[in-house]
């Protein structure tokens, strides 16, 4: 069997249009879907090993058994905030793909038993927000959405809802503050989105990827789904690959595959035939590994191992031409930026940090400023309201105690140019008038 | 929804283990074993928490990540620890992350001295920080509003302040803008925050961010005392806790009483104390010689008021203002009683209702409690404005509808603030209360003539039979809240009926019964009617709702008798009727026509100006002593937080000393004395005492002696056809209300003057289009027909789409400009205006 699921026609012209992909066999699984039993369908994607897609890896198949049986107004909503920087394969699926994300939606929605889903596109993406409005028009037209599905006697609603531009709104319950039409703040959690959600209603949250894959696991079965990957890594992943490789670019992989396969294979390898300097295994928010890591196998537990971890499955590539501390305050300053400040280790902390290593990067600090980022990014570190603080702290403090000799020598390097820079500044002024010398 | 059972768990906190009620939060719930777990923006008052300042870290065994305490409720079996090595590094973080950015100006710092952030720095922090680089800054401090003070740099983004304003005052002004470190408190659109309940705010300010404009740099924590008492100035009567220094009241907080106010104070309470030191304040006697008003000693003016009383040989009416003591009212019913021998004294400004009848709406069964409106099942406010007429009730209201899902319905004739939270709102015509109060009987009822009915009172029939369909439907526990002013039509048969409807409605719906959680809960018009009432200052009932042995005229009987030279002296308690009772004309005329007029005033409001002969200094509410009783019979405690200016008497001495004088008998040689006096003539207030009553009152309901309530008129009632509201046909029916700011102790505080009110016409826009008026235009409101005497009414045109068609509304308690100067010549319901440019 071929390893591409998602990105199995992906690029067959006019595939966003529901005639291509019905050509291609669309909807089929919803029609198969709603002749199931809810349940089974929950099992069988407990069955299929399918992990959240987002960032945290969550097992799709028991986030779905925790929404509660019975009549209610419950809710799917689509995270289609995709903001982690590097990340970019929500993007390719809705633009090429969007009707596989509605069936994925379709069967969700129905396995818990939501009847209004909405997907929350974030604001950057129009051109994907009016394709995906498009072929939502087309389903609703061809009865696949709306009081009937498929003649099914389901009922499911779906709107798009576009994001005003806060990375904060990736945070599931950031998310829903923001779809409810209020300051997109991250909740207190307990309650969890299950329990209480959108407009306090029991509320299945799941990414772009993850929903889609659901109409690919029962298009393969949940057996078959489940044998590729790894042991609780199973299946497909797509990840985004950037930065300074020579074929960047979004790819299906199984889980399991080597950075380096990844990196030297599939991304061709660094420009220049360069070396690796560090790379993002998932996303920024992720601890940085360095050349000596790039054997690990892509999978969940493989990288907790290694002490980061898969997240969004955006992989960041910088080479040796690039600077540690640049790479570090431009981290810094993007969470600094995002934070919602609510919490207050996020709010004061990302700010302390962006400080410190600005004042790192222009030369003015001591290597004691290095200990306190540590400790600041320690103290950052499971103590906020959400992720974002954790999402600063991770990748920075991972460098810092990666590269601190670079760090040091950045420090000195930086701190004998200022004071050239100064002297050399000093000798071109005019000599000023001193005494009675000059007279 | 009824307030739900709550068992007992145990749980252990630092090796300590203990009872706590299932379901507390942790941080509540340590202090049971006198652990202190610090916390900024965890405030129950505010609702669910939110767990944004993470101060409260602890660990709870069995959960990986630290726990915010504030959030966890407790369980059986719990096992929390909140010193272990992990928690205390947490702990001294987070005070460090909050002192990054704060100014640490704590020695030039009005919260220095009483500042949380200081405490928790203290008692939490490293003592030292890291932090080398520059702070964030804003321009500061700047004006939040007249009242409040705002230093964003101070500011630690508890989202306390926000969150009152969003989810407690429900005025959604305050929003927190930009994001991450540069997020800071303000208005949406930059314009002041102007609000009924604004001051709260700085309260809950647990930093020196938000400061009174007021109490700024007048003094520091350890100059000052706080004095416990309780406000006056409306029917809620809040707990307030005065703060002092140098005798001389500096600042008003809330004195949290969970059965009165829940912590809350509304802005005229909180900064009307100022006016206590107003220039314009009465600290003499005065006396009037050769029409000019002349301080004399109080010799001088107790031997001139008795003159007066003596001279006009019992025909001597008297009138009792709302911030009269229980023993002020006591002892003027025996000076009337007892030593003139008139039964012409009258607490209520309208209206008059039989002994029997209001002993059925105050009795035991049938009265709701301020905390039921908050559990019940569905509420109905009936004509009332509780943010204007008791404002601390307004907050209870939206408490109870966003946490406990109680249902609100809103019976009134102008739209009410909690339209927008009500599931039912319905309008009736001004003043046709009575036929409203008669056609919802008979929608609850489900008999009778529910259209002719709802037609009389000028409302929408659907809407009536909708509102008494849900009230029959919400569940068992339903709570009235309804206004007195149902009841002060002129025509008494027409108040006694409303009384009867209302009755009649309730006992429908069981609500005389006698169950907890139900009943009725009166929104008086003035703030001690109800111990006034039960004190028996009522021309109609005797103490403890006993029949009087002769019944003597109401307060409107008493001004046409007085126009009418039939009575030749007043005396005023605490009360200017031309300044804030109906028919200013008519009040006016009485006083001028009486040969003597005695006021008890703090300040010279218009008619005691024009009329007085002999006024007596009243004490500021700071400076009272007695008792009062809240509209749900809890008995409360005034005490003395300053003294009084030099030489000044107590009012109740005053009138002890006046009854000697007029041969009374007056043993009292303290306010207790009173008290106890009061106590044994009122059967169902037996062997209460100030210490009893202590710094949170007691419910009389709640004592043995409630048994010695007499009982009322138990029906069955039959109702008469109420009034008709007559059709505008073309004219404006006139509907009047009483702001928040309208009263003398705002329009002399400095702080509030900027919200004293100026009279506005309310008014629907299609009504206005048809009269060519415009928003915010000067217009002229005139009494309809060819009058004696034409009284007008200068306005400023207020367009609300809210505002019913046919209606124009005007705020009274403004002088010549308030809706009393508009005298009707013929009395219809409701009198009728035209509404014209000016």
């Amino acid at each position: 069997m071929s390893n591409h699921l998602l990105f199995e026609n992906i690029d067959e012209p006019g595939l966003n249009t529901l005639d291509v992909y019905r050509a291609r066999g669309g909807y089929a699984m919803a029609e198969q879907a709603l002749a199931m039993a809810r349940d089974s369908i929950i099992t069988a994607l407990k069955d299929s090993g399918l992990r959240g897609r987002g960032g945290a890896g969550f097992p799709t198949g028991l986030k779905a058994s925790f929404i509660p049986q019975g009549k209610m107004d419950k809710y799917l909503v689509c995270n289609a905030d995709e903001s982690e920087p590097g990340t970019f394969k929500d993007r390719e699926l809705i633009q090429k793909n969007p009707h596989s994300l509605i069936e994925g939606m379709i069967i969700a929605a129905y396995a818990v038993g939501a009847n209004k889903s909405f997907i929350f596109i974030r604001g950057e993406y129009q051109q994907q927000a009016e394709i995906l409005e498009a072929a939502i028009a087309e389903a609703k037209e061809a009865g696949l959405l709306g009081p009937n599905v498929l003649g099914r006697g389901v009922e499911l609603d779906m709107w798009v809802h576009r994001g005003a531009g806060a990375y904060i709104c990736g945070e599931e319950t950031g998310l829903l503050d923001a779809l409810e039409g209020r300051r997109g703040n991250p909740r207190l959690k307990p309650p969890f989105p299950a329990n209480q959600g959108l407009y306090q209603g029991p509320t299945l949250l799941n990414n772009v990827e993850t929903l889609t894959a659901i109409t690919y696991i029962l298009k393969v079965g949940a057996e078959a789904y489940s044998a590729m990957g790894v042991e609780k890594s199973s299946g497909t992943k797509l990840i985004s690959v950037s930065g300074n490789v020579k074929r960047p670019g979004n790819y299906e992989i199984e889980l399991g595959m080597t950075g380096r396969d990844i990196i030297y294979g599939l991304a061709g390898g660094i420009e220049d035939d360069r070396e690796v300097l560090l790379w993002f295994p998932g996303g920024s928010s992720s601890p940085v590994l360095t050349k000596d890591d790039l054997d690990t196998p892509y999978d969940y537990d493989s990288l907790a191992g290694a002490g980061t971890m898969l997240g969004s499955g955006a992989i960041i590539v910088a080479d040796d031409r690039n600077s540690v501390v640049d790479i570090a305050v431009k981290t810094a300053s993007f969470y600094k930026h995002e934070s919602c400040g609510k919490c207050t280790p996020c709010r004061e902390g990302t700010s302390w940090t962006t400080k410190l290593l600005k004042r790192i990067q222009s030369g003015e600090a001591t290597p004691m400023d290095l200990d306190v980022i540590d400790s600041v990014c320690d103290q950052i570190q499971g103590n906020c309201l959400c992720v974002l603080g954790d999402a600063m702290a991770m990748p920075v403090s991972s460098m810092v105690r990666k590269f601190r000799p670079q760090f040091e020598a950045h420090i000195e390097s930086a701190r004998i140019a200022n004071e050239q820079r100064l002297l050399a500044e000093l000798d071109e002024q005019e000599p000023v008038l001193q005494g009675i010398g000059a007279l | 929804m009824p307030r739900p059972e709550i068992e007992t768990i145990n749980f252990t906190v630092d090796g300590r283990e203990v009872e706590a009620p299932a379901g507390t939060l942790l941080a509540d719930a340590a202090k049971l074993a006198d652990v202190d777990i610090p916390v900024f923006c965890y405030e129950p008052k505010l609702g669910a928490p939110v767990g944004a300042c993470r101060m409260c870290l602890v660990e709870v065994e069995g959960i990986p990540k630290l726990q915010t305490a504030c959030s966890t409720p407790v369980r059986d079996g719990m096992v929390v620890n909140t010193e272990t090595p992990r928690v205390k590094a947490a702990q001294e973080s987070v005070v460090e992350f909050l002192l990054l950015n704060h100014p640490l100006d704590c020695p030039v710092c009005d919260k220095g001295g009483e500042c949380p952030l200081q405490d928790i720095s203290f008692g939490w922090g490293r003592g030292a920080s890291r932090f080398a680089e520059p702070k964030r800054h804003f321009q500061k401090p700047v004006e939040l509003s007249p009242l409040i003070a705002i230093d964003r740099e101070r500011c630690i983004l508890c989202y306390r302040c926000v969150r009152f304003s969003q989810e407690v005052s429900e005025d959604y002004q305050l929003v927190l803008h930009d994001r991450g470190a540069d997020t800071f408190v303000g208005t949406f659109d930059g314009h002041p925050y102007v609000a009924p309940f604004s001051g709260n705010i700085m309260e809950l300010c647990p930093v020196g961010a938000l400061t009174s404009q007021a109490y700024r740099f007048r003094a520091r924590p350890w100059d000052v005392e706080q004095s416990g008492s309780v406000c006056t100035l409306c029917p809620g009567q809040c707990n307030v806790s005065y703060t002092v220094r140098d005798d001389r009241v500096v600042r008003v907080l809330s004195r949290e009483n969970q059965d009165v106010d829940d912590g809350w104070l509304c802005d005229r309470g909180r900064f009307a104390y100022q006016s206590t030191y107003a220039d314009e304040r009465l600290r003499t006697p005065l006396v009037r010689q050769d029409g000019e008003l002349v301080p004399v000693s109080y010799d001088a003016a107790l031997r001139r008021a008795s003159e007066i009383l003596v001279n006009a040989e019992q025909r001597v009416g008297a009138l009792v203002g709302g911030s009269t003591s229980n023993e002020e009212g006591w002892l003027l019913r025996r000076l009337m009683t007892e030593a003139i021998g008139s039964r012409d004294f009258d607490s209520r400004p309208a209206g008059a209702v039989s002994a029997g009848l209001q002993a059925a709406l105050d009795a035991p069964e049938a009265q709701a409690t301020v905390e039921d409106l908050e559990w019940a099942h569905a509420v109905l406010v009936l004509d009332t404005e509780p943010v204007d007429d008791m404002p601390v009730l307004d907050l209870r209201l939206r408490k109870g509808i966003r946490r406990h899902g109680v249902r609100l319905a809103v019976a009134t004739s102008r739209p009410s603030a909690l339209d927008p939270n009500a599931e039912i709102s319905v309008r009736f015509a001004p003043g046709a209360g009575e036929a409203f109060v008669c056609a919802l009987d008979a929608a609850i009822g489900g008999v009778g003539d529910v259209g002719g009915l709802s037609r009389a009172a000028g409302a929408d029939p659907q809407a009536v039979e909708a509102l008494g369909r849900m009230l029959r439907e919400a569940g068992e526990d339903v709570v009235v809240l309804w206004g007195e002013r149902l009841t002060h039509a002129a025509d008494p048969a027409r108040s006694a009926n409303a009384a009867r409807a209302l009755l009649k409605a309730s006992g429908r719906l069981g609500l005389l019964d006698g169950r907890k959680g139900s009943g009725l809960l009166q929104v008086p018009t003035v703030s001690n009617a109800r111990g006034l009432r039960e004190l028996g200052v009522l021309p109609n009932v005797g103490p403890g709702y006993s029949e009087p042995a002769a019944v003597g005229r109401s307060s409107r009987e008493i001004a046409a008798a007085a126009a009418a030279g039939e009575i030749a002296a007043l005396h005023l308690l605490h009360v200017d009727p031309v300044a804030s009772f109906d028919d200013r004309a008519l009040w006016s005329r009485a006083l001028g026509r009486a040969s003597g007029v005695i006021a008890h005033a703090a300040f010279l409001t218009e008619g005691v100006r024009e009329h007085a002969d002999v006024i007596f200094p009243a004490e500021a509410s700071a400076e009272k002593e007695g008792t009062v009783t809240h509209p749900d019979g809890r008995l409360q405690r005034l005490r003395p937080a300053v003294g009084k200016p030099a030489g000044a008497l107590p009012g109740w001495q005053v009138l002890a000393q006046l009854f000697t004088a007029l041969g009374g008998r007056s043993t009292a040689l303290t306010a207790m004395m009173v008290t106890t006096e009061l106590a044994e003539a009122v059967p169902f207030y037996a062997g209460i005492t100030h210490d009893e009553i202590g710094g949170l009152g007691v419910r009389w309901q709640d004592r043995d002696a409630a048994a010695a309530f007499p009982a009322g008129d138990s029906g069955p009632f039959s109702l008469e056809a109420p009034a008709e509201a007559v059709s505008p046909n073309g004219a404006l029916r006139l509907g009047s209300f009483r702001s928040v700011w309208a009263s003398p102790e705002v329009a002399h505080a400095p702080a509030l003057k900027f919200l004293a009110p100026k009279q506005r016409a309310e008014l629907n826009p299609e009504d206005a289009a048809e009269r060519g008026i415009r928003h915010g235009q000067r217009v002229r409101v005139s009494v309809s027909g060819a009058a004696a005497t034409p009284s007008t009414v200068e306005a400023t045109a207020h367009l609300r789409s809210t505002s019913p068609r046919g209606s124009v509304f005007l705020e009274t308690g403004l002088g010549a400009q308030s809706a009393t100067a508009l005298t009707p010549d013929e009395t219809t319901v409701p009198a009728m205006v035209t509404v014209e440019s000016a």
